[in-house]
């Protein structure tokens, strides 16, 4: 994250942790005229210096939302683990579409278990989660750099900003 | 792919978290879970306001947003483009809105965390469902017309407010399979709400209270809209409202007189819908059962009709002049005289409550009425009675206006059935009635 300096600096290890298990990966940008858009992904990974994150989506499912990346750059994105709603927020103003890696595509694949797992435990079916979460077959890559991270579980803390 | 809001009731059940996104107007996107999005009608939802949020801060200043929102059976996913309009802290929505999300926190393990502030209303300005393969739907709960049509039927072929609203809980057992359900009427002078028949509980209840605004029955007759709750919550829950009722009367004589609240102990699902006489309301239809998610919407729209149409035949009823006596109906005085240990009937003068020998019976005017049939019985040997002529007995303190007599001689007439067997009240023609009494009756005024 960017400190008073503006450079990045790392994302906290255990946030880094949280974000890549098996969290709600939800993604929104905006376009020209200030409407967002959104788009649940399916997965995360964190560059290994964590100054960088880049959030896997099914194209086919992101409405405008990867034009709007491309356009100018704006993203926030939740990470919430179901069974605890522990909700952590992070944004970026340097979002572009990066090529897909097998290494994102693994990520995909893995992300789907805990997940799924994640939401058996409160009381859905694999079968609801899986039709939920869908069975990507083309992925679109979004890196950016987060300059502010919030939490956002339920709760008094709400909102707040998360020292980095 | 576009669909209408209104088939989408389902995924506003609260079931499943949805997502907005909204933008600053310094073009900074924000994305977040709303614990509950309610569907307003075709064109408009409204999202729970629980706290000053960002997604707040930028609808405030940038109306325009996008929710996801997700079928809870079918898993799959609707986006939705909104247009932030107003928010509304009081009426009808909001407190639907806080009843429901009161359900939701519990089912979410967010009891005391969840609480509304407003109730935002978004325009939907269009829907579409997103790309993906979700599970086949569920046969659409069947809203059976032809069923609908007979009961309706049943309803307005009722003679008399008693057989109504027993037909009313008959049928919403069989055929349409709601086996737990009350009807409780409103006492308009009391300010609060009276059970007067009930299905599928141990105790039937008869008698019990609850007060406007207390608990789901209390909001429904307050608000006069229709409460559901999906899972069971202990905020709207009526054990506490119970409790609570009790303290704010500051019930003095103790919770001994009280008639306990019939209800089932594992309850999960409860829908609470007004009944109403235009603006007047009559009361309120109650039902609940052990599964979470049992009242729907579809569930809400048929209780509504059948609620509405009770509303109105229970209005027609009301304004029936008194019929002569039945033909056949035995002359006055050939009920067989009273034999055994007499009973001994005590009233509190301070509120009318009526004790029989040692056991609490009634109160309010249904115990001044009874209080007077019996001095009736005991000093003139009279025990045919009109409608009428409890009507204009100053002493038993009706109001004026929408005075519901007749709600109250059933109540009367059920309590003596439970609990005093040795007198019973029999109808005997529109707008009259007989007081039977088995055992001969000492009568102990106990002044204020």
């Amino acid at each position: 994250m960017t400190g008073g300096t503006g450079r990045a600096t790392p994302l906290d290890a255990e946030l880094a942790a949280f974000i890549q298990g098996g969290v709600s990966v939800v993604v929104a940008s905006r376009n020209a005229e200030l409407v967002a858009d959104v788009v649940r992904g399916c997965g995360c990974r964190v560059a290994r210096d964590r100054c960088s994150v880049t959030v896997l989506v099914e194209p086919s499912r992101a409405g405008t939302l990867l034009d709007d990346v491309a356009g100018n750059g704006a993203i926030a994105v939740v990470f919430s683990q179901p069974s605890t709603h522990r909700t952590i927020q992070l944004k970026g103003t340097d979002a572009r579409l990066v090529a897909v890696t097998a290494a994102d595509r693994t990520v995909a694949a893995r992300h789907l278990r805990p997940w799924v797992d994640d939401l058996c435990r409160i009381g859905y079916t694999p079968a609801f989660a899986d039709a939920v979460r869908g069975h990507p077959q083309r992925l679109a890559a979004i890196r950016f750099t987060p300059t502010a991270a919030f939490q956002q579980t339920p709760g008094p803390g709400a909102g707040q900003r998360l020292a980095t | 792919m576009a669909v209408s809001l209104q088939s989408l009731r389902p995924c506003f059940e609260g079931a499943v978290p949805a997502v907005i996104a909204t933008c600053a107007r310094d073009g900074t996107p924000n994305v977040s879970y709303i614990s509950e999005v309610h569907y307003v009608d075709a064109q408009h939802v409204a999202l729970s306001y629980q706290f000053f949020s960002k997604t707040r801060q930028n609808v405030l200043e940038n109306p325009r947003a996008t929710v996801i929102v997700i079928h809870p059976c079918t898993g799959a996913q609707y986006r939705l483009a909104v247009r932030y309009l107003r928010t509304e802290d009081s009426g009808p929505l909001f407190e639907c809105m806080k009843a429901k999300l009161a359900g939701i926190a519990s089912h979410a393990g967010m009891t005391g965390v969840f609480h509304l502030r407003g109730s935002d209303v978004y325009r939907v300005e269009s829907v579409s469902q997103v790309y993906g393969s979700p599970l086949d739907a569920p046969p659409a709960p069947e809203v059976d017309v032809t069923i609908l049509r007979a009961c309706m039927s049943r309803l307005s072929a009722a003679g008399d407010l008693a057989s109504l609203l027993d037909a009313l809980l008959d049928m919403l057992a069989d055929p349409i399979g709601i086996e737990h359900a009350m009807v409780l009427m409103h006492d308009p002078s009391g300010e609060r709400l009276y059970t007067v028949a009930s299905r599928g509980y141990e105790e039937s209840g008869v008698g019990a209270e609850v007060l406007p605004g207390a608990g789901i029955i209390g909001t429904a007759a307050q608000a006069r809209i229709p409460i559901r709750i999906s899972h069971a919550t202990s905020e709207f829950g009526y054990g506490r409202a119970m409790r609570e009722d009790a303290e704010r009367r500051g019930f003095t004589a103790g919770l001994d007189d009280e008639i306990p609240f019939p209800g089932l102990p594992g309850s999960q699902s409860q829908i609470a819908v007004p009944i109403l006489a235009g603006e007047r309301l009559l009361g309120v239809l109650f039902a609940e059962s052990e599964a979470t998610g049992r009242f729907g919407y579809d569930e809400e729209d048929g209780f509504m009709v059948l609620a509405s149409h009770v509303g109105a035949v229970a209005a027609l009823l009301e304004d029936e002049p008194a019929a002569p006596p039945r033909e056949g109906t035995p002359a006055a005085g050939s009920p067989a005289s009273p034999r055994g240990a007499p009973l001994r009937v005590r009233r509190y003068a301070e509120n009318d409550s009526i004790f029989v020998d040692e056991d609490y019976l009634i109160k309010g005017v249904a115990g001044a009425i009874l209080w007077r049939l019996l001095r009736a019985h005991v000093e003139e040997g009279r025990n045919e009675h009109t409608n009428r002529e409890l009507r204009l007995d100053p002493a038993i303190h009706l109001p004026d206006l929408s005075e519901n007599l007749e709600a109250r001689l059933i109540l009367l007439a059920r309590r003596l059935e439970e609990r005093c067997p040795a007198l019973r009240i029999e109808k005997t023609g529109r707008g009259r009635f007989r007081l039977h009494v088995l055992r001969p009756v000492v009568l102990a005024e106990i002044a204020r």
